[in-house]
Formats: structure tokens, C-alpha cells, sequence
């Protein structure tokens, strides 16, 4: 299957200025399918929006940030996810020692889940760890180019699309399917039909713009979005701890102002993904000439933007930017996260969902439209049952990928944990 | 200093960061999925309009003032 890849390029050239990357993302020239022949046929990602370019991009976005918008958030911020994250870790940290990275990606799948449109029971521990396989084995699909075997994961890919389909995501389109029929009917006894990413995929699907009458697109399209809002936040969850305990001496009075100060969670959760972006490294190949930060850059060139480096960049992060800081003063107009969710047309259309809105200024307070985010409202209910780094037992890195923001276990104490009471999901 | 400020619908996903840096001087046209300016948005300063068109994703922001092209939303 490699055969297909377009291993030369006119030129590779790399940024690793904040300002350079940042010109590059808004760069119409350049695009994120960045090999051509490697997204044609067959590939693992074909016709997802975060490799797609140009006006049919453009359209599945518009239909696709509907559900971004921020009372669509407030919703799962406000009211799901803390029902959820409560119930979830009463059931998950069921002991003193726990492994906090899955707890991280079971807490994280439920709501991708539900945002993308799988109608997955909550409550059932053996579906949520279904689902966080998906997202485990689709992460790996969209790292392909850093893996280490690219073909074992492009078969992988390929076997766990099939069970996904058939098991989460047909269920899901059928019931849809009839609930916007029964819609445009005007049945009035209708159930009303759900607010999320399969469903605008299907209500707007004979647009042409949006290239969708393949079902497969549609699949993986939904399988983004169930990746994309699962991985980054369990990983940055983890990774927020392991800032923090890094940090010796100091990380149990950190713990302690996380567990009283949401805004502090926030801007916790922003330095982490500031230090440790999930893609440290982002690609982009040119479609044309073109010109970015003053280097000219030929068609067919490969372009490397190093945002783990531009996040540390001095002119825009201050002289001690490699330091754990979250009441870092900045710049308003430079993001707290720096450029972890990209810029531009590709921009993580679910950021605001993962890290809220930009945080206020330490001192200031958050106004009743502000959102914090679900990382830090993760972060947060770990802080308060106490959580603490586990001396018996070393945290370990994903090694199946060259990131090494990836964790793949992360073991932990905590210092409050509740036992499982009535009623609770089944394990 | 008035402004004169406009969302190219072709350009334009519906992001949604404009509505958010300035909710009462821009609106999300939810049958479109693309961001329409509002009066309001005309008398901003020049700075929040720099910033709003700096950070639209895909450059779809336009700003004239005084007859000068502002544009600085990124290059089309």
C-alpha cells in the first residue's frame, strides 16, 4: 500500500516561529492533503474534512460547527458532562491505584460519542471501552505517517471501520433516518431528532457540495469526530498531571487550587496543551507557489510546521516559555494554548467544547457566558478526590508512535476515592 | 471612525469567532452556516476589528476604513 505515497517533494521546508506557523495555517495554498496519492484510494481517511481542502471543506464545516455553537456547549458543559464525569468516577476509581489514562478516554468518549451521533448507552462500561478501542486504533490512523508499522495500522483501520459501522453507527443513522423522515412528515408524536454530527451529515447529504453520497465518507466523517473528541482530551488530561507532578514540592498545593479554582483548571489545561500539543508536529504540502514569513515556497513542497517549538517561541510565550506556568501573563491576542488546535480553515473545530472559551487574566473573573472546558472540569474532579502520582508504578509512554505527548498508562493514587454505591452503570 | 465591514458567504464556515469576540456586531445565519455582520459591527474600533478579522479562520473578513483596504483576515 505505501507504494502509492508521494515520498518526493519539491522542497521540504520547516517553521518553528509562532508567527511564520500561524501565516502558514491561513495559507489557502497550503493544504492538509498534503499527499495527494496517498489520499486517493483506499486511504484510511479518504474525504474526511480535516484532510479535505477548498469549498467542499469549506461546506461540511458550515453544516458541521453547528453543533459548536456555544449554547450547543453550555448544554453539554453545564448540565451532561457533569452528571456524567460524577457517575463515571465513582464507578472507575474504584480504588486507591488507578490507571488515569483510560479513566481520561472513558470520560472523554461519552460525550464525543453523543456529539458525533452514536446513540451508545452511558451507562454501560463494555460500550464506552468498545468505543474508546475505536478511538485508540482511529488515533493511530491519523498519526499513519508517524507509525512505526504503517501498514499493520492501516489494516487495523480498515477491520475496526467494519465493526464500527456495523455495530454503532448503521443503528444510529436508521434511527435518525426515520426521526427526520417522521420530521419532514410533520408527524406530530415524532420523537424530536437529535442535535449532532450524523444528523446534519444526513439532512444535508444530497448537497453536492459536501461530497457525501458515499456511506463510507460519512462513517469516517462521524469517526473523526468521535477521535478527535476523545484523544485529545485524555491525553491532555494526562499530560496536565504529569506537568503538574513534575513539579515536585509544589504539585500538592497546585492540586489544591485546582480543586477550588476552575479558572485555574482552565488556564492549567491551556499551559498543558500549550507544552505538550497532541500533534506536535503539523504538515502541510503546497498546492501552489506561494509565499509564507517572506520564504518562498514551491508547489509540491512539503511543509513541516513545527507548533510544539512555536509554542515555546520567547518573542510570543516570554523568556521562561519552557516553563510550567499556568499564571503566565500573555499577550491577549496570542492564545494561552498557542497553536495546539491548529489555525485557519483546519482549525479543531471542537476546541471550545475540549478547552472553553480564552481564559480570563488571573485576577479576573469569568462572565456567566464563559466556558471553562472539559478538560479542566476533568481535571478538576481528579483534583478534588485527591489524586497523586503513584510511586510504585511508572507512567508509560505510547511508543507506537513517534509523539511523545502520547501516554498509554498513566498510574495514579488518590487520596479520596469513593466506593461503587447502588445503581451505578454496569462495569 | 466608521467602518465598513463585510463576510464573504463563499469563504466564510460559520466558525463562529467573530460572534464570539463581538456578539452584538455579528450573527451566525443558521440556514447559511455563515456569520452575517450586523450595523454594530461598523462602529467597532479599529483594534477589535483587526483582531475579529485576524482571527477569522479563513481570511473571509473584510475591513475598509477610510477608503484603505484593512483586510488582514489572511490572504485569499
Amino acid at each position: 500500500m505505501t507504494e502509492g505515497l508521494l515520498q518526493q517533494y519539491s522542497a521540504t521546508i520547516v517553521f518553528d516561529t509562532y508567527e511564520a506557523i500561524r501565516q502558514a495555517l491561513h495559507d489557502p495554498n497550503l493544504s492538509r492533503s498534503f499527499d495527494k496519492r496517498s489520499y486517493a484510494e483506499g486511504n484510511i481517511r479518504d474525504g474526511v474534512v480535516s484532510i479535505s481542502h477548498g469549498s467542499m471543506q469549506r461546506a461540511r464545516r458550515r453544516v458541521e460547527n453547528t453543533q459548536f455553537r456555544a449554547e450547543r456547549l453550555q448544554l453539554y458543559e453545564r448540565e451532561l458532562f457533569p452528571k456524567v464525569l460524577d457517575e463515571l468516577l465513582d464507578i472507575l476509581i474504584d480504588s486507591e491505584q488507578v490507571d488515569v489514562f483510560p479513566v481520561g478516554e472513558l470520560l472523554s468518549v461519552v460525550l464525543a460519542a453523543r456529539r458525533a451521533g452514536l446513540d451508545a448507552d452511558d451507562r454501560s462500561l463494555e460500550q464506552l471501552r468498545r468505543l474508546v478501542h475505536y478511538v485508540d486504533v482511529f488515533s493511530q490512523g491519523a498519526a499513519i505517517l508517524d507509525a512505526k508499522d504503517p501498514d499493520a495500522v492501516r489494516a487495523l483501520v480498515y477491520e475496526t471501520y467494519d465493526e464500527f459501522e456495523r455495530r454503532f453507527v448503521r443503528p444510529a443513522w436508521e434511527r435518525r433516518a426515520r426521526l427526520i423522515e417522521a420530521e419532514r412528515d410533520g408527524d406530530p408524536d415524532a420523537e424530536p431528532v437529535p442535535h449532532d454530527i450524523l444528523t446534519v451529515l444526513l439532512r444535508h447529504r444530497e448537497d453536492p457540495a459536501l461530497e457525501l453520497l458515499d456511506d463510507g465518507r460519512v462513517v469516517r466523517e462521524v469517526a473523526t469526530y468521535l477521535q478527535g473528541g476523545t484523544h485529545t482530551s485524555a491525553q491532555t488530561l494526562t499530560n496536565a498531571l504529569d506537568l503538574i507532578f513534575a513539579e515536585g514540592d509544589r504539585a500538592e498545593a497546585i492540586i489544591e487550587r485546582l480543586a477550588s479554582d476552575r479558572a485555574f483548571a482552565q488556564r492549567t489545561v491551556h499551559e498543558t496543551l500549550r507544552l505538550r500539543p497532541t500533534t506536535p508536529k503539523m504538515k502541510r504540502r503546497a498546492e501552489a507557489d506561494t509565499e509564507v514569513a517572506g520564504v518562498a515556497i514551491p508547489k509540491d513542497a512539503l511543509v513541516i510546521l513545527d507548533g510544539g517549538r512555536a509554542n515555546r517561541d520567547p518573542s510570543r510565550f516570554g523568556q521562561e516559555a519552557d516553563r510550567f506556568d499556568p499564571d503566565r501573563v500573555l499577550d491577549p491576542s496570542v492564545p494561552r494554548w498557542g497553536l495546539s488546535f491548529g489555525a485557519g480553515p483546519h482549525q479543531c473545530p471542537g476546541r471550545s467544547v475540549a478547552a472553553g472559551f480564552p481564559a480570563p487574566a488571573h485576577g479576573t473573573d469569568a462572565d456567566d457566558s464563559h466556558l471553562f472546558g472539559l478538560i479542566a472540569l476533568m481535571l478538576q474532579a481528579v483534583a478534588r478526590r485527591g489524586v497523586r502520582p503513584d510511586p510504585d508504578r511508572q507512567p508509560e509512554r505510547d511508543t507506537r508512535t513517534e509523539r511523545d505527548t502520547r501516554w498509554a498508562h498513566y498510574p495514579v493514587r488518590f487520596e479520596r476515592w469513593a466506593p461503587v454505591s447502588a445503581g451505578s452503570p454496569s462495569r | 471612525m466608521a467602518a465598513n465591514v463585510s463576510i464573504d458567504p463563499d469563504l466564510c464556515i460559520g466558525a463562529g469567532e467573530c460572534v464570539r469576540v463581538a456578539p452584538l456586531a455579528f450573527q451566525i445565519d443558521e440556514d447559511l452556516g455563515v456569520s452575517v455582520p450586523l450595523d454594530p459591527a461598523d462602529e467597532l474600533d479599529q483594534a477589535t476589528l483587526e483582531q475579529i478579522a485576524a482571527n477569522c479562520p479563513t481570511g473571509a473578513i473584510q475591513v475598509l476604513i477610510a477608503g484603505v483596504d484593512g483586510r488582514t483576515g489572511g490572504v485569499r
